[in-house]
């Protein structure tokens, strides 16, 4: 089994789909002769042709505008927003369109696409290059959004994303792209959508995060174990549909919950897991649910960005206050 | 102005008591007979209520502190006078928002183990009440304060046991705390066995018959729920013997250098409980009949073992009883239930290969060991009581004789 990073596994996953189905169709901007700013799809034009790998314009309205009327009669587009900080020109596509055909049509229409974007800080690139929207996509219902933490899970997330029958935004931890490697199958094979894995088994503490929050989260429950405090930590994967009985399950075993992302506090995914612990396990609670989350200002640039992100001591310290509640 | 509380004699003839745990806190305003502190005296815990309301101002006795009769455990202030807030502790008050704190799941544990979570006073931060609180309050209707882990600190010494500087536990053992029950054990034995002379003598019963009356009894109780046990048997028998051997039923007053001759059988059973050795008494046991004996003993010992017993229950003792069959054991040499003269130890019932008119037979055959104050009874006096208490037990039917025998 070869030992990939993050970004050869989504490359791999995209090669897997392409050569398995022909109704795959990967476009974006300089994913092309380029190969993708980050390399995703390195290769691929040269193996598969220009007709089902294309370079677009700059325009990313109209690549996922594109995307929808492809898979409207049929095709299985995967468009590329080269940053998820970009992904804005094309909400209305995605908010009027891809999200609401299948509603739209009664039915008689699905959208199946998977739309590709790295997100997330920490590359020190410039304004606009490292924003976590997931919760604007999360709040929309009709599309899926996933966000994997590992190359493993990476390809087969991505490949169930373009097996399920409607849009499916696929969150890249750019962060980690190249920061490990996993051993990934060569075959095909899928992650199921909406599932949860549990990391680390701990019966103190149930920490939830997703892409590049899992290791530092990882890296604070190590520290935390020194104290004396097991906590569990949960990939959640997929983040609409969230595991909802995972997270309940964990959080009435534990009594105790912490949830950690990138994304602004205020209104982030956080609030929303928070909701679900409060409706299906408050009885279980032995202190209130910590959030560790960036600051409710706009993504900053590159010289403030370790600042925002939380990292192992913020974690850290989160937890040490549910435990100490 | 300002209210002293002392310790009250709470009824037992007592000088001192342990003061096991506070109710309050400093700057806690209280109403008048609102439960303040427990407090530990011979073996029984009781909760004493506040003379007055006002605020705490002071609690002058911790946890484990043995105070004198007339001490003053806390100060009360009427009026003006406040003591400091404690609201750096964070937090709204319990009392300032009308609601008690706690965790859902806290509320919830209280839900299930049927606790008002209302009328506990919490120990957690800012006055919450923790899983903890609610689990104490569950172990007995009056909780009682759970022995500190072994290696929690031990601050303060409790007075009248000083001695060097504290130890710190080293690996290679445990320090618990000599704290409430097992202290007020440990007392007693000591004051028992370095003041009584102590004899044991010791004795085979055949109970062969018994066996078989208590097996018909049973048969013919069967429709009605009630099971016998041998303890009430032994002790209507006891009750039998004492009167016709009454230095046996008898107390020692060494103050006055007098016996104490007992007119009642109150025979104490000794209750093994997770806390340690209680012995509730059985009044009257010679006015009663086996089947009320059960149900008392079967009562005695339940609230014995959830710590829910009477100072009353515990006292006033003229002869213990001490079943040791369930756990087994041959013999055994007991301390005394100071200041009662004697004390009878029964051991289990056994099969054993006899001689019996004449012949070799196996029959069931049960040890007692019975101790006693050498002060008071002579050896020849005790096999006396042995030799009547067999004769009883042996022809169970003798036991009928007795059953409207009450003494006065």
């Amino acid at each position: 089994m070869a030992k990939l990073n993050l970004i050869q596994a989504i490359t791999d996953g995209l090669r897997t789909a392409l050569r398995d189905d022909p109704r795959v169709l990967v476009f974006g901007e300089d994913v092309g002769v380029n190969g993708g700013v980050f390399r995703a799809t390195d290769g691929l034009q040269e193996e598969f042709g220009a007709v089902r790998v294309v370079d677009t314009p700059l325009a990313e309205s109209a690549i996922i505008g594109a995307a929808v009327g492809l898979a409207v009669s049929g095709m299985r587009p995967v468009p590329e927003m080269q940053f998820a900080g970009f992904i804005y020109p094309a909400m209305e596509q995605i908010v009027s369109h891809a999200a609401r055909v299948r509603m739209r049509s009664q039915g008689r229409f699905s959208c199946p696409m998977v739309i590709r974007a790295p997100y997330g800080g920490g590359i020190r690139a410039p304004e606009l290059h490292g924003d976590s929207p997931e919760a604007f996509f999360v709040h929309q219902p009709g599309i899926k959004v996933v966000c994997p933490s590992n190359p493993y899970d990476a390809k087969g997330l991505l490949l169930a994303a373009i097996e399920d029958p409607d849009p499916v935004l696929f969150l890249e931890p750019m962060r980690i792209y190249r920061a490990f490697r996993d051993e990934v199958p060569a075959e095909r094979y899928t992650v199921e959508i909406g599932k949860s894995r549990t990391v680390r088994a701990g019966k103190d503490l149930s920490l939830f995060a997703w892409g590049t929050m899992l290791r530092v989260s990882l890296e604070a429950a190590a520290q935390a174990a020194e104290r004396g405090w097991d906590v569990e930590v949960i990939d959640l994967r997929t983040l609409n549909p969230l595991d909802r009985e995972g997270i309940a399950a964990s959080v009435r075993r534990t009594g105790r919950a912490l949830i950690v992302h990138e994304a602004p506090k205020t209104a982030g995914l956080g609030a929303e897991i928070l909701s679900l612990i409060n409706e299906e396990a408050l009885l279980y609670l032995e202190a209130p649910v910590g959030r560790v989350c960036g600051y409710d200002v706009p993504q900053p640039l590159f010289a403030l960005e370790d600042l925002h992100a939380p990292d192992a001591k913020r974690i850290m310290h989160g937890i040490e206050k549910v435990m100490n509640f | 102005m300002t209210v002293g509380f002392q310790l009250p004699d709470v009824g037992e003839g007592i000088h001192e008591a342990e003061v096991v745990r506070w109710l309050v806190e400093v700057g806690d305003t209280v109403k008048e007979f609102e439960p303040l502190v427990e407090v530990q005296t011979d073996k029984a815990l009781v909760e004493l209520p506040a003379p007055t309301g006002g605020q705490v101002l002071e609690i002058r006795y911790q946890p484990g502190d043995l105070a004198r009769v007339g001490d003053v455990l806390v100060v009360i202030g009427k009026g003006e006078e406040r003591a400091e807030s404690r609201s750096e502790a964070g937090g709204p008050e319990a009392s300032a928002i009308g609601r008690v704190l706690a965790t859902p799941s806290t509320r919830k544990r209280a839900r299930e183990l049927g606790v008002d979570i209302r009328k506990l006073r919490g120990s957690g931060p800012a006055g919450r009440v923790t899983r903890d609180d609610v689990e104490r309050a569950v172990q007995a209707v009056r909780p009682l304060e759970v022995l500190p882990p072994a290696v929690a600190t031990e601050p303060e010494r409790p007075a009248g046991m000083e001695g060097k500087a504290a130890p710190s536990p080293s690996e290679g053992e445990q320090r618990i705390p000599l704290r409430g029950l097992r202290r007020a054990v440990a007392q007693k034995m000591v004051r028992s066995a370095f003041t009584a002379p102590h004899v044991t003598a010791f004795d085979e019963v055949d109970v062969t018959e018994l066996i078989a009356v208590r097996r018909e009894a049973n048969s013919l109780l069967a429709g009605r729920g009630v099971k016998l046990t041998y303890l009430p048997f032994i002790l209507k028998a006891l009750a039998a013997a004492l009167r016709k051997h009454p230095y046996l039923n008898a107390h020692m007053d060494e103050d006055r250098s007098e016996i104490v001759l007992k007119r009642e059988a109150h025979i104490g059973i000794a209750v093994d409980t997770p806390d340690g050795l209680l012995v509730p008494v059985v009044r009257h046991v010679d006015r009663k009949s086996v089947l009320e004996l059960a149900e008392e003993i079967r009562t005695l010992s339940e609230r014995a073992r959830s710590r829910t017993l009477d100072a009353e229950q515990l006292r006033g003792g003229t002869f213990t009883l001490s079943n040791m069959g369930p756990i087994g054991g041959q013999f055994a040499t007991p301390i005394l239930n100071h200041p009662e003269a004697a004390l009878l130890g029964v051991h289990k019932i056994e099969e054993r290969g006899v001689v019996h008119g004449g012949e070799i037979v196996i029959r069931s055959r049960m040890n007692v060991s019975l101790s006693f104050d050498h002060r008071v009874i002579d050896g020849a006096e005790a096999v006396r009581f042995i030799n009547e208490l067999k004769r009883l037990l042996e022809h169970p039917n003798l036991l009928f004789l007795e059953m409207s025998a009450a003494w006065s």
